[in-house]
C-alpha cells in the first residue's frame, strides 16, 4: 500500500528531468559530454538529488528482478474494475460526511458475488436456481440474484451459459448484461463474449432476445438457436450461422476452418500469458484443424508440424514470434 | 483553529469507536462468508478499520453501506495481491529449472513485484507494456515500437509518463 512519505512532495519539472535521463541511459550508452552534463546535473540541486536518489532506488528495483518470471507476473491484464474501485475508497475516505448518503443511493449497494478466471483457466459454476455458467480463460462475472430477476453481468471475456427454468412462485427473466447490451434467455444455451466495443452472441439451443444498452431507436432482436451476431451499444451486427469453434473452448479445444492465422494467433494468445505475434507475411495463412487450448505450447508445436511456420521463443517463451518457415 | 482541530479529532474517534463496536462483528461476518477463511477475514476486517480510523471522516450516517463500501475496496485490493501471487506462482513453475530463485531470493523477488505492480497500476495497459518490455525485457524502444505497433515517438512519449508516475511513487 502505498503511504504518504514526510518528504515534500517534488516539483513534476525535476521528475521529468530525472525521467528524460533515465530514458537515455536505458537507451543507449552516454558519450563522454553527455555524461559530464549528467553528472552535474544531479549534484545541481538538493531537489535534483533527491529525484536522483528515487531514480536510483527505481533502478536498484528493476534491475535484480529475474526477467522471464517478472515478466509474465506483472503483464497481467489490469483490471480497470479495480482501478475504479479503488478511486472510489479514496473517495471515501476522505469523505465529507453529508455528500455520502447522497453518493451511496447512486451506487448499486449489492455485494455481488464476483467469480473470475486466470490466463488459461477454465471454470463451470452452477448457480442457486440450478442455471450452470462456464468461464472460459481470463473471464469475470458478477451475479446478481434478487425476487425480480437473475441476472449476469459479464465484466470481461467468455460464459457458456445454459440457463435452468426458475422454480420460485414467479418466475424471474435470465438475464446477462455487457456493456453493450442485455440478453434475455429464452429458455436456452448460449455463448456470450465481452470484446469491448463489441458483444458477441451465439446461439446453440432455445432463443436469446437482445437489447442495446443505447438503442432507444433500435427495437430488440431476437437470435435463435444456431445463429450468431455481435452488437455494439447503438447497432446490431449480421445474424450468421454458427461454427464449429463456438463453445469448442468448454471441452479445451480451439477448432480451425479454414481460419486465418492472424485470427488463430489471435484466439490462442487469449489462452496463454505473454505475446504471440505472426508475421504479417503470413497472417492470411489458412489452417484447420482442433488444438488443445489447456496447453497452447503444444498447439504451436503441433502448428509447425502441419504449416511451413516457424516459432521463436524469447523470455522463457514468454514472447513468440511465428514467421514462415 | 487548534481548538477546532482537536474537537474534531475527538469527533473523528468517537465515530470510529461506536462503528467498531457496533458493527465489527457484522463486517468480520459478511467478509468470512465471502471470502470463506476465518484468518482472511479478520485481517481485513481490521485492514477496513485501520484504513478509517486513519482517515478524516467525522460523521456517518449509514455504517454498514459505508463499511461495505470501504472493505469492498480493500478486498478488490487483496484480490489484486492474490492474483499477483497466483501468476507469479504459476511463473515459478513454468520456468526452466536453472532459471528458479533460491527460496529465499523468491520472497525479496514477490514483494518488489508487489511494489511495482502497486507503482504501474494506473497506468494505461500499453504504456505499461511498453514500460516493462523496456526495463524487464530489455527491449529497444524501437523493438517496442514494432512490437506495439506504434511510432518510436509514442514508445518514448510512454516511456516517460511510465517514468514519472514511478518517480513519484517509489519509495
Amino acid at each position: 500500500m502505498l503511504t504518504r512519505r514526510a518528504e515534500p512532495p517534488l516539483d513534476p519539472s525535476i521528475l521529468e528531468e530525472a525521467a528524460d535521463w533515465l530514458m537515455r541511459l536505458s537507451e543507449h550508452d552516454l558519450t563522454d559530454t553527455e555524461r559530464a552534463e549528467w553528472e552535474c546535473w544531479k549534484v545541481s540541486s538538493p531537489e535534483r538529488s533527491r529525484a536522483w536518489s528515487r531514480a536510483q532506488l527505481l533502478q536498484s528495483k528493476f534491475g535484480g528482478l529475474p526477467p522471464a518470471l517478472a515478466m509474465s507476473t506483472l503483464d497481467r491484464p489490469s483490471n480497470p474494475e479495480r482501478r475504479a474501485a479503488l478511486g472510489k475508497l479514496a473517495l471515501l475516505l476522505a469523505a465529507v460526511p453529508t455528500g455520502w448518503g447522497t453518493w451511496k443511493l447512486a451506487q448499486s449497494q449489492q455485494w455481488s458475488a464476483d467469480y473470475h478466471t486466470a490466463v488459461g483457466q477454465r471454470r463451470e459454476l452452477t448457480l442457486a436456481d440450478g442455471s450452470r455458467i462456464t468461464l472460459n480463460t481470463d473471464s469475470a462475472i458478477d451475479v446478481l440474484f434478487d425476487t425480480r430477476q437473475r441476472l449476469i453481468n459479464l465484466r470481461a471475456g467468455e460464459i457458456l451459459v445454459q440457463t435452468a427454468p426458475d422454480s420460485s412462485a414467479q418466475p424471474r427473466p435470465f438475464l446477462v448484461s455487457t456493456r453493450e447490451g442485455r440478453m434475455q434467455a429464452l429458455g436456452t444455451r448460449f455463448t456470450v463474449r465481452e470484446l469491448e466495443p463489441r458483444t458477441q452472441l451465439a446461439v446453440l439451443e432455445g432463443a436469446v432476445q437482445v437489447e442495446l444498452a443505447d438503442g432507444r431507436q433500435t427495437a430488440p432482436i431476437i437470435v435463435n438457436a444456431g445463429q450468431r451476431t455481435d452488437f455494439s451499444a447503438q447497432a446490431f451486427g449480421q445474424l450468421n450461422p454458427t461454427d464449429s469453434n463456438v463453445g469448442a473452448w468448454t471441452r479445451g479445444m480451439l477448432m480451425a476452418d479454414k481460419m486465418r492465422l492472424a485470427d488463430f494467433v489471435s484466439e490462442l494468445a487469449r489462452y496463454r500469458r505473454g505475446f504471440v505475434r505472426c508475421d504479417p507475411a503470413i497472417a492470411d495463412l489458412r489452417i484447420s484443424g482442433a488444438f488443445p487450448i489447456s496447453d497452447t505450447q503444444r498447439s504451436l508445436n503441433m502448428l509447425v508440424q502441419t504449416y511451413p511456420v516457424l516459432v521463436t521463443g524469447h523470455l522463457s517463451g514468454y514472447w513468440v514470434t511465428l514467421s514462415a518457415a | 483553529m487548534s481548538e477546532s482541530l482537536s474537537a474534531n479529532n475527538d469527533n473523528h474517534l468517537r465515530v470510529i469507536e461506536a462503528l467498531y463496536s457496533g458493527h465489527h462483528g457484522w463486517l468480520y461476518a459478511t467478509l468470512k462468508k465471502k471470502l470463506g477463511n476465518a484468518m482472511d477475514a479478520a485481517d481485513l476486517a481490521q485492514d477496513t478499520f485501520t484504513r478509517i480510523l486513519a482517515s478524516q471522516v467525522t460523521a456517518i450516517e449509514q455504517p454498514r453501506a459505508y463499511l461495505s463500501c470501504v472493505a469492498k475496496g480493500i478486498l478488490v485490493n487483496w484480490y489484486q495481491r492474490k492474483a499477483l501471487e497466483r501468476a507469479y506462482l504459476d511463473a515459478l513453475a513454468h520456468l526452466p529449472a536453472p532459471e528458479v530463485p533460491s527460496p529465499e531470493l523468491r520472497f525479496v523477488v514477490l514483494e518488489t513485484l508487489h511494489e511495482i505492480d502497486a507503482m504501474l497500476d494506473t497506468l494505461p495497459p500499453l504504456v505499461k507494456r511498453a514500460f516493462l518490455l523496456s526495463q524487464i525485457g530489455g527491449l529497444k524502444y524501437q523493438d517496442i515500437a514494432e512490437q506495439l505497433d506504434v511510432s518510436l515517438i509514442t514508445v518514448k512519449r510512454y516511456m516517460k509518463q511510465a517514468f514519472v508516475q514511478c518517480l513519484m511513487l517509489v519509495e
